[in-house]
């Protein structure tokens, strides 16, 4: 049974507001209709899980919403995505291949914004590596280099833990000049990203959480970049990535 | 007769005027400079009551900042209730990693998902048991606080710096607020949705928080501690809204503050607090410390009478990164903005560097000073 063009505006946009107004029953019952009417699984994620996810963004960052709303349009999110990510069809075209290593720095467990930055990387097609909380900071530099990932991504919620950052970046350009790494946390802003040598963190972000709802627009546009055929790295018996 | 630092610091909690403006925190201000110098590591000041006065007179001591102030970690009041504490013995020396809760008292890393379900199902569990877990929960105090944990070494700090500093500087002490500790010992995530979907219980475990804190306060307070500041962080306008802040945060917060009556108190809240400042101002709290996302002269003009502490960043550039002139300029900015003391806005980065520590205290001699 194909749904016409209306019955798929239509799921998309039951699937986008269950997001917003944290209606988790909502977006299941969208999720297996958009399934039972053969609709693109990743359209429906992009269009309407991540659509509402923007629009939760937006709400955060104009003082509608706080971390308790977002966190239940969280929880609707996922309760669509465990639906549809399973038929997501394997078009190399569509599929973003990156593949990311993240957590938070060691001495800090708190992971709320980092659970919605992984959550951001899933709905884009990232591979994500979750490391916890806490982590040892050659942890992060081992993981990178045996999953060999494209980005790695730090976070840390308090002033004393933010500390361990700078040290990771310089372990981790040492064998790769050109990794992509992010930081973010409540006391992280693009200063101190520009200033640690790392190469992206939210705009302006007055916490954690506006940072990963403000990915999503990021992530579009590294999901056109890692959709072109991805090169396995070529590291040196230094451990070190050779020049390309 | 000049005014001492604890005369100056007191009179300020207690809304008068000093002859100076002072530069003192309720929040962790232990330096490296000041560990290293003592000869201990970082993870030895935490555990032992000694070393922990030590550590925190130094600030004093070296620079002249006008409070000793213990503990330096948010761990104490959660460990006594049953979390689980860890403190980085191997680090590095030099290296900076505060104690840290490696497993709350409700933690999901605890709860085993049944074999056989998918990711998404087993996290489902999880988070049901979770919040199953927190509803029935029923804390209780220890049997006899004063020695449960690491109470007694922040006792034992405290005696000693009345003893040996009592008379020169305002021996300060601080735990977190109800709101913020219960997010310390109880899945984080799950309760901030539960204060939306289920706000009696957590308004139930908040009312133990405030019983308990308060007995935790009034042993900080016989021990010697001249003030108190309650850091509700938790709560910022940040994190919740101001509608949740007055429903479910200031009823406690009130209730905390009308139960510590012997000494002056500060309600600290850090990152965004704009939008709550004015009810902050209604907690009973005697001052309020905000950091620097605060509009000092905005919050100023709305509570002219009200004793406000703030609001340099104390991390970062420029105060632990930038020269000294910067630093300077940080200092006599705060004043002019109308803070009533120069106060950081968080535990302030232990490297900062001796230089940045004097400018600070040589900008309070020229910009500081009050005509009698």
């Amino acid at each position: 049974m194909t749904a016409t063009p209306e019955q798929q505006a239509d799921i998309l946009e039951r699937l986008k507001n269950g997001v917003v107004e944290y209606d988790e029953e909502a977006v299941v019952s969208a999720a297996n209709e958009a399934l039972e009417r053969d609709m693109d699984a990743y359209k429906a994620v992009m269009d309407g899980l991540a659509a509402g996810m923007d629009v939760v963004g937006k709400y955060f960052a104009s003082g509608e919403y706080f971390v308790p709303e977002v966190l239940m349009c969280a929880d609707a999110l996922y309760g669509g995505l465990n639906i549809l990510r399973p038929h997501i069809k394997l078009d190399p075209d569509k599929m973003v291949k990156g593949s990311v290593v993240i957590g938070t720095v060691e001495g800090d467990i708190h992971d709320i914004g980092k659970n919605l930055v992984k959550m951001m990387f899933e709905v884009a097609g990232f591979t994500v590596h979750d490391l916890g909380r806490d982590v040892p900071l050659d942890n992060f530099v081992e993981k990178y280099m045996e999953t060999d990932s494209d980005i790695i991504c730090m976070s840390a919620m308090m002033t004393t833990t933010m500390i361990g950052m700078p040290v990771v970046i310089e372990k981790v350009r040492a064998k790769n000049p050109r990794a992509k790494i992010m930081i973010g946390g409540a006391p992280i802003n693009e200063d101190i990203a520009h200033k640690w040598g790392a190469d992206g963190t939210g705009k302006d972000a007055p916490n954690a959480l506006q940072e990963a709802l403000n990915m999503i627009g990021v992530l579009r546009d590294l999901g056109d970049q890692f959709k072109t055929e991805r090169k396995t790295k070529e590291w040196g018996e230094d451990g070190i990535l050779a020049p390309s | 007769m000049p005014d001492t630092p604890k005369d100056a610091v007191l009179k300020v909690l207690r809304g008068q005027k000093a002859d100076h403006v002072p530069n003192f925190s309720g929040m962790g201000s232990i330096t490296l400079t000041g560990i290293q110098e003592l000869g201990y590591r970082f993870n030895e000041i935490h555990v032992d009551g000694r070393k922990m006065a030590e550590a925190a007179a130094s600030t004093y001591r070296l620079f002249g900042v006008e409070s000793a102030v213990v503990p330096f970690d948010m761990g104490v009041v959660a460990e006594s209730l049953g979390a689980t504490v860890k403190y980085y013995e191997k680090a590095d020396l030099g290296q900076i990693i505060y104690p840290t809760m490696t497993r709350k008292i409700i933690d999901r890393a605890a709860v085993a998902a049944p074999g056989g379900l998918s990711e998404a199902d087993a996290k489902t569990y999880t988070m049901k048991e979770v919040e199953r877990q927190i509803t029935e929960y029923q804390f209780k105090k220890p049997a006899d606080i004063a020695k449960t944990g690491r109470i007694p070494v922040v006792l034992e700090a405290l005696r000693r710096l009345k003893r040996e500093l009592g008379d020169k500087v305002a021996i300060g002490s601080w735990t977190l607020g109800p709101f913020t500790e219960l997010g310390q010992v109880m899945d984080l995530e799950i309760l901030l949705k539960m204060a939306a979907k289920k706000p009696d219980v957590v308004t139930r475990h908040l009312q133990f928080m405030v019983e308990y804190l308060t007995d935790v306060i009034n042993l900080y307070v016989e021990a010697g501690a001249d003030f108190i500041t309650v850091r509700e962080m938790g709560a910022t306008a940040s994190i919740l809204s101001p509608r949740m802040f007055k429903s479910l945060v200031l009823p406690n917060l009130q209730a905390l503050f009308g139960r510590i009556t012997s000494v002056p108190t500060v309600l600290h809240i850090c990152g965004d607090t704009n939008p709550i400042i004015e009810m902050m101002a209604q907690s009973g709290a005697n001052a309020l410390s905000i950091d620097q996302m605060n509009r000092l002269p905005e919050s100023r003009a709305k509570l002219p009478n009200v004793v406000l502490l703030g609001n340099y960043k104390a991390f970062g550039e420029p105060f632990c990164e930038g020269t000294p002139e910067q630093v300077e300029a940080l200092i006599k900015q705060s004043i002019e903005a109308g803070a009533d003391a120069v106060w950081p806005g968080c535990d302030i980065w232990p490297q900062v560097p001796v230089e940045n520590m004097h400018a600070m205290m040589g900008a309070m001699k020229k910009y500081g000073l009050n005509s009698q």
